[in-house]
């Protein structure tokens, strides 16, 4: 069992760190240096949390638990306009990325109104590729509840819904969970109350994330996303030169490769094991609606018959 | 006068009114127009659906003419040109710019730093450059107001609108179907009560 965890310290001596999780056995997903300072996320299996802690006391840098790491979240606003950008989506993007999740922001074309508001078949496959959506609705409650009728159509990911009346999961249709207090608010969001707002949404967010993960445990993917990303970054030279943020986005059962597919995805199916399996046995190497990216998709036990 | 001061947000969904009324007060304060308007009184139904928005406005100073700031006269006898001299410095930068463009930079020499002369027809031209309006601080306003009523607090569903705009008022009403004359005339019963306590 791996803990998902975030450090944040000075950079002198950073790399004690990063050896000593490795020859535990765990994952550093993200390292992002800012001048002196630097942030970890990373995997540390369950049973050497005390080792990695002592580490991070020594360093001192701050360890804590980031329940969101390893996840790809879109976060949906029904248009590009004033109305919601830059301030509210931003912020929750922003948010849920500090605690360790890899956002994507997501502008429907033609998600206005709640009579006349569509999501076309582009947009839904490219929200079905991450593992939740969080839609940032408005201000009225007649509002979110006719346009969640129709507006979620053919999403098959959890969806979180947020918007202003405090109101219950059951009467928002089709919403995985939804999160009151928010609205259409055209202000950064920083006073404490607005924070608290926030973490009670990160909150909602992990709880639906750990309910994933135990459907997921009943079938466990042959491959664990950590080791996907670790044996790419091995073995296919150029993802080190790619300037993407994260050239390999972890998800909860995958991962999505920032290379062309035509050319790469030979290259990455044929990827060895040390078990002696390759990738294309073990998972789905497929487009992504993403630009031209590559999105890999473990294959369940119950498929393969086994766990590497 | 005092700035706003009739703010209401009225709608029968509560919260809904509430973080509507925050959500203008942001609009608002981001496009600097709090001493704008004086009175204001939205209506909002979510369910019929439909968004009322109307104010009393407060606009500052009307736009800056040439005349108001500067001698417009004929310039040397028997050449085509327009002098103008300049009493304040403060619009030289606009008015070069504006002359530019409607008569080339060819035809505009500044051979003293209060002194503009234009190569133009005096005769047709004199008393279109007196009244040749330099700064429009209430357009500019408007501008302004109608980027924040129609484009940042109508909600984006509400696509059928019909507004009066004036330098005294302003008037909305959107929503997302065919507009109903009631909710026209309801409008207007608004803009009159606000007019009303104006008054009184």
């Amino acid at each position: 069992m791996l803990e998902p965890v975030k450090y944040v310290g000075g950079v002198y001596k950073h790399n004690h760190l990063l050896e000593l999780v490795e020859d535990l056995g765990g994952y550093i997903l993200q390292k992002n240096v800012m001048q002196t300072e630097v942030v970890l996320l990373m995997l540390v299996p369950i049973n050497d949390m005390p080792i990695v802690e002592a580490k991070a006391r020594e360093l001192l840098g701050k360890l804590t638990r980031a329940p969101l790491t390893g996840t790809e979240i879109a976060t949906v606003a029904p248009t590009l306009a004033y109305h919601h950008l830059p301030h509210l989506d931003c912020d929750v993007a922003e948010f849920l990325r500090q605690h360790g999740a890899k956002t994507n922001m997501v502008g429907l074309a033609r998600g206005v109104g709640k009579r006349i508001c569509q999501i076309t078949a582009f947009e839904r496959d490219l929200i079905n590729e991450h593992d939740l959506a969080v839609f940032i609705l408005g201000n009225y409650e007649h509002c979110i509840i006719e346009k969640s009728k129709r507006l979620y159509e053919g999403i098959e990911i959890p969806i979180v819904v947020t918007g202003a009346p405090e109101l219950k999961t059951e009467d928002v249709p089709n919403a995985t969970a939804y999160v009151g207090s928010f609205g259409r608010i055209l202000h950064q969001m920083r006073h404490a109350e607005e924070l608290r707002t926030l973490d009670k949404l990160a909150v909602v967010i992990g709880k639906v994330l750990d309910d994933v993960r135990k459907e997921l445990a009943k079938d466990p993917p042959s491959v664990a996303p950590p080791r996907i990303k670790k044996e790419i970054e091995e073995q296919v030279q150029e993802i080190i030169d790619s300037l993407h943020p994260l050239p390999i986005t972890l998800q909860m059962n995958g991962a999505r490769v920032k290379l062309p597919y035509e050319e790469y995805h030979e290259q990455i199916e044929n990827i060895k094991f040390v078990e002696g399996v390759t990738m294309k046995e073990v998972a789905r190497v497929l487009p992504s609606k993403m630009r031209n990216f590559i999105l890999i998709k473990a294959l369940p036990k119950s498929e393969t018959g086994f766990v590497i | 006068m005092e700035q706003l001061e009739t703010f209401v947000v009225e709608s029968p969904d509560i919260v809904g009114a509430k973080t509507t009324k925050v959500l203008i007060q942001d609009t608002l304060a981001d496009l600097s127009l709090t001493r704008v308007i004086g009175r204001l009184k939205v209506f909002v139904d979510p369910v019929q659906p439909v968004f009322i928005f109307t104010a009393l406005l407060r606009l500052g100073t009307p736009a800056v003419k040439l005349k108001d700031f500067a001698n417009i006269d004929m310039g040397t006898l028997g050449k085509d040109e327009v002098k103008i001299e300049l009493q304040r410095e403060a619009f030289t930068v606009k008015l070069l710019n504006k002359l530019w463009e409607k008569y080339g930079k060819e035809n505009i020499e500044q051979p003293d730093k209060k002194i503009i002369i234009v190569k133009t027809d005096p005769i047709k031209e004199l008393d279109i450059l007196r009244e040749f309006v330099i700064e429009e601080p209430q357009q500019e306003v408007l501008d302004r107001l109608i980027d924040a009523v129609a484009l940042r607090i109508i909600p984006e569903g509400f696509r059928v609108r019909k507004h009066e705009l004036s330098t005294s008022h302003v008037l909305f009403v959107a929503s997302e179907d065919t507009l109903k004359p009631e909710w026209i005339a309801k409008a207007k019963d608004m803009l009159e009560s606000l007019r009303s306590e104006e008054n009184a």
